[in-house]
């Protein structure tokens, strides 16, 4: 039962103010991204439509703290394909950046690992300005997997490394201090 | 024709075999490429909870391109994605623009950026790039897999159709190979979970393999190193999460057609390649001329060896 004093009507207007998330009101609830869902042909449980509706019934803790926000491939098919132009998948992203936001000021517990590899990636890419391969996902798997899960990985790495694919240590650009001055001019809202 | 290029992080990693095929491949069609100097990772789909900072990173390439005063050509499908989105942010979000601006220190006009697959069937041309062919690649039983990012969303990609797109159909067919029918072209091979929720992006990627067998196919042809690390370099993986045998050698379509401009096995950098290539390359027709290849229909074909059968 959801009970309207429960709810944020004022969670739509957050998501529309943050980049990505303009168009969420023209949402109709028309299920055409879902139908198409990669994601949800094999987790019947992931319903982009219900994010959205209840996103815009203003279901706001429920939204932040749900697992299903960081199911989402990100492959644009229902960005394509909505009747609306809400732009489903960048929706997405500006409703994973509010619930960043709230579990960094301790108010929501962000379960799954998508948020862990994003911010390791681009924090590395922050410091060399390219993406460091190994170190990222090396410390990734330490984190997700301990030291014994993340021995499972060795044989795939060092065949990597035998055909040079892989580079132990990172590539850092000359212009590290323009890709700080970009990060620095984003981060002011 | 001169190009500025952009390879992104992974043609310089594990995506090596494309960057070499690729500069390869636009040697020999007369292409010039001209890598930018100091480029920096777009942000890849990590920074998609953070729109202005993906769109930022990406631009400071697209300043770079400008430099050169060349239109910008990108073999992945997710960097050409984000350069795509930020050179249209740059020129129609002031607020945005005058932020990027400031950082960079420089005022931005525009770059005009294609994937290196839309280059090649539709600069150069599918005909055109068919004509430098010397080689037949009869026996290879393709299916083209153009996933997400290359087709969608059409407003960033502007790459035939987003739903059944046939280019890279086409582009096979041109070599001789054979392409066949494949429903899961432009379904999503899961990698943007590979991290987060392997589980998943194996079952995704699964199907796509369960369907190019049932095809009948033999290999797999892509234009993205993201959907090559899933289809190729993780492949034994998901063959032992599923208990199951793929077995199927996945091509970067510049080594494809590198194979029919006749450019050597090692400079296209086909051992690198996780899956093993070559049963695939063993099973290429031997002692076929240029002639034959000209006619590649698959009918003409069969003409020809029934012809010959007479």
């Amino acid at each position: 039962m959801i009970k309207s004093s429960d709810l944020d009507p004022n969670f739509k207007y957050e998501i529309s103010n943050e980049p990505g998330g303009e168009n969420i009101k023209k949402c109709f609830n028309c299920t055409g991204c879902t139908v198409g869902c990669p994601v949800t042909e094999i987790d019947k449980s992931y319903n982009p439509r219900i994010i959205l509706r209840k996103a815009l019934l203003g279901m706001r803790k429920e939204v932040l703290a749900d697992d299903s926000l960081w199911l989402c491939a990100s492959c644009y098919i229902c960005y394509e394909r909505c009747p609306q132009d809400v732009k489903i998948t960048e929706v997405i992203g500006a409703i994973r950046a509010i619930a960043q936001r709230e579990a960094k000021a301790g108010k929501i517990k962000i379960t799954n690992d998508k948020s862990l590899f994003d911010h390791l990636f681009i924090d590395s890419v922050k410091s060399n300005g390219k993406w460091y391969e190994a170190g990222v996902s090396g410390m990734f798997m330490l984190k997700t997997k301990g030291i014994g899960g993340a021995i499972g990985y060795a044989p795939m790495v060092l065949e990597l490394f035998k055909k040079g694919k892989l580079s132990i240590m990172p590539h850092k650009i000359k212009g590290t201090k323009e890709i700080k001055r970009i990060f620095e001019e984003v981060e002011k809202k | 024709m001169k190009l500025a290029y952009y390879p992104g992080c992974t043609l310089h990693g594990t995506a090596r075999e494309y960057d070499a095929s690729t500069k390869a491949v636009c040697r020999a069609a007369g292409v010039d490429l001209v890598e930018i100097d100091d480029w920096n990772c777009c942000g890849a789909l990590e920074a998609i909870f953070d729109k202005e900072l993906s769109m930022g990173l990406s631009a400071r390439n697209n300043f770079k391109a400008q430099k050169t005063g060349l239109d910008l050509v990108i073999p992945c499908s997710i960097c050409s994605h984000n350069l795509s989105r930020a050179d249209t942010a740059m020129k129609n979000d002031e607020a945005f623009r005058t932020k990027i601006e400031r950082a960079l220190g420089e005022k931005y006009n525009g770059v005009k950026i294609k994937h290196l697959l839309d280059v090649i069937v539709n600069d150069i041309g599918t005909d055109a790039i068919s004509r430098k062919f010397t080689k037949s690649l009869k026996g290879i039983k393709a299916v083209a897999y153009y996933g997400c990012l290359l087709v969608r969303p059409s407003e960033v990609s502007k790459f035939d159709n987003p739903e059944n797109p046939m280019p890279l159909d086409n582009l096979i067919k041109s070599t001789g190979a054979d392409c066949l029918p494949f429903t899961q072209k432009t379904k999503c091979c899961g990698g943007n979970l590979l991290m987060s929720k392997q589980d998943y992006a194996f079952l995704l990627t699964k199907k796509l393999f369960d369907e190019a067998k049932a095809a009948g196919a033999n290999c797999v042809v892509v234009a993205c190193p993201m959907c090559h690390m899933l289809l190729d370099g993780q492949q034994t993986t998901i063959e032992k999460a599923h208990n199951t045998v793929i077995d199927m050698p996945v091509l970067y379509f510049t080594q494809l057609i590198g194979l029919a401009m006749g450019i050597s096995e090692k400079e296209l950098e086909l051992d690198k390649n996780m899956v093993p290539t070559s049963k695939l390359i063993d099973s290429i027709g031997k002692g076929e001329t240029k002639a034959e290849v000209k006619g590649a229909t698959t009918e003409g074909a069969k003409a020809e060896e029934a012809e010959a059968a007479e």
